[in-house]
């Protein structure tokens, strides 16, 4: 018995040595296969901004207005909030006021507007006005938090409104 | 004064030192061939881009590792070895991270529009953090990108992979061959000759499992990665979120005081690895692998001396009274090899489960060294080879 141990601890250590050696060929076809594998999970929308509800196209350019995301834990810092995506950010107007309908019901729930200053690195500043009693009111704010903000990522204004 | 800090066990008897085996330079020679080989197989790619600075890095990196690796065969000494490219890792990771992140966008902070986009790099210290929502809720709650892109090749995938191969070779050994941040722990615990704190309650050895279980019980409640977000020192050399308000600047203090207290000062003050020994969840997360990994360090105790001279070297405190009695170190040895070496009976040695305890310890060493030097190699001689290449650009 102590023999057949030491041949099994024996043959376990020569095939981590194999192992080791072989990992860096099969290391991109790992993570590939794991990436696949995780594909029934999804980046927390509180980064991602959730799930693309519709799009509405404008002269020049689309806005797309996502799912709400709900408020995640119990003591989770972030709020529930609305995503909101101008694109490209390079054809929109240098100063854009939009009347966006989130659910789709056919009437406008909030206005948003912001100035787009040409230079990229441009601070950007939004103010919206609800029109539906579950969003909140927001002037002039930056990057607030992660559901309050507007910010340009690479060609597109992402504008986050909060819900009551 | 001794270089001690745990005085459990007064020196019992006088050891008696024994003959520090060398291998002949010729058998060293040929047992670093075939690592020299594979290797060099992993600097090719390297070797075929163009520029000088490129190939001198590639070259340098291989001829380090190499170099280490024969001194390791020749000298049959591990710990010393190791430490000079675990502290070379350790050092110039950052160094090239922060190169990048300066080249990239002048700044090691990262604006929330890079997090908006899923550029950030995934980190291993966010696994253990990962897993209860993404059980509950298949959401992984980090502002990264499952696969690799273009702009985020430190995809979630890739870095999971890669953690799960090392843990496979490694198992906890990890902390001493694949971590490249326990090298700047490792690098300022080894500045002092002699620890000016020599007195630490073996009792600290638990705080990492206590910090491991408050930070996923956190981040599954507050839905984010609370140690990165709040308490990763090594935030403070590699990259942070943007100081924008009052919350992000405290956040930023406790980084930099952490980074400073138990990453720098109380290294040097103990010479023990204090970031990694008494505070690392991660490496508490990396323990549980310890049981899978078949390599690990035996104490002869019936043959024993009760010098303590292992109990006094070990940088995590896994050796104390209780466990050289059992014969084995606690669960937070990290196979540094610290306490092999320092034996001067030669009473502690590399094991491989299963094989009687000191049959033939240079057989379980020579196999472990193999395993744990080609994921070094392909792991950290990279990183060491990216920012050399960064380093000669910037001088030819």
């Amino acid at each position: 018995m102590k023999r057949l141990s030491s041949i099994l601890g024996i043959a376990a250590a020569v095939l981590t040595v194999a192992f080791a050696v072989v990992t860096p060929f099969i290391w991109s076809g790992a993570y590939n296969r794991l990436g696949a594998a995780m594909s029934n999970l999804r980046i927390d929308p509180v980064y991602t901004g959730g799930e693309p509800a519709r799009t509405l196209e404008r002269p020049g350019y689309q806005i797309v207005v996502y799912r709400p995301v709900p408020k995640r834990a119990f003591l989770s810092e972030a709020g529930a909030f609305v995503q909101i995506v101008w694109k490209p950010a390079s054809a929109l107007p240098a100063h854009v006021v939009e009347e966006i309908d989130v659910d789709g019901d056919g009437r406008p729930d909030l206005v948003a507007s912001f100035d787009v200053p040409r230079d990229p690195r441009a601070g950007l500043r939004l103010s919206v006005k609800p029109l539906d009693s579950r969003f909140q009111a927001l002037n002039g704010i930056g990057k607030e938090s992660f559901s309050a903000l507007i910010a340009r990522v690479n060609d597109t204004i992402v504008v986050r409104v909060p819900e009551r | 004064m001794a270089d001690a800090t745990l005085p459990i066990v007064p020196e019992a008897t006088p050891a008696k030192a024994w003959p520090t085996p060398h291998r002949s330079a010729g058998r060293s020679l040929l047992l670093t061939l075939p690592m020299a080989l594979f290797t060099l197989l992993l600097i090719t790619p390297g070797l075929r881009q163009p520029g000088l600075a490129m190939h001198l890095a590639a070259l340098v990196s291989w001829a380090f590792m190499i170099v280490l690796f024969y001194l390791m065969i020749k000298t049959m000494e591990t710990y010393r070895w190791r430490r000079i490219f675990f502290v070379a890792l350790g050092f110039l990771f950052p160094i090239g991270f922060i190169w990048d992140l300066i080249a990239l966008r002048s700044s090691m902070s990262i604006p929330m529009e890079r997090m908006l986009s899923g550029d950030t790099p995934f980190c291993f210290m966010v696994i253990p953090m990962t897993i209860i929502p993404a059980a509950l809720t298949r959401t992984i709650i980090f502002p990264g990108s499952i696969l690799p892109t273009a702009s985020n090749p430190h995809s979630i995938a890739a870095m999971v992979a890669l953690w799960i191969l090392a843990t496979i070779i490694l198992g906890k050994a990890w902390c001493s061959y694949g971590c490249f941040f326990g090298g700047l722990d490792e690098g300022f615990s080894s500045i002092r000759k002699k620890a000016l704190i020599r007195k630490i309650d073996p009792k600290w050895r638990l705080a990492p499992w206590a910090m491991l279980v408050a930070i996923v019980l956190l981040s599954a409640a507050t839905y984010e990665p609370t140690y990165c977000m709040w308490l990763c020192p090594f935030k403070a050399v590699t990259e942070f979120i943007a100081v924008r308000n009052v919350e992000t600047a405290i956040q930023f203090g406790i980084f930099a005081a952490l980074f400073v207290g138990l990453v720098v000062v109380l290294p040097i003050l103990t010479k023990r690895r204090t970031q990694c020994g008494f505070f690392c969840p991660f490496g508490a997360f990396q323990s549980i692998f310890n049981r899978t990994s078949v390599f690990d360090v035996r104490i002869q105790h019936e043959k024993c001396g009760g010098c303590v001279l292992c109990q006094n070297k070990c940088p995590t405190l896994a050796l104390d009274k209780e466990s050289i009695s059992q014969g084995k170190a606690h669960n937070s040895c990290m196979r540094c090899g610290a306490c092999v070496d320092v034996c001067r009976k030669h009473l502690a040695v590399w094991h491989i489960k299963g094989t009687p305890v000191g049959a033939s310890p240079e057989r379980a060493r020579l196999l472990g060294l193999y395993a744990a030097w080609a994921f070094a190699a392909m792991f950290g001689g990279s990183t060491i080879a990216n920012t050399l290449h960064k380093l000669f650009g910037l001088m030819m």
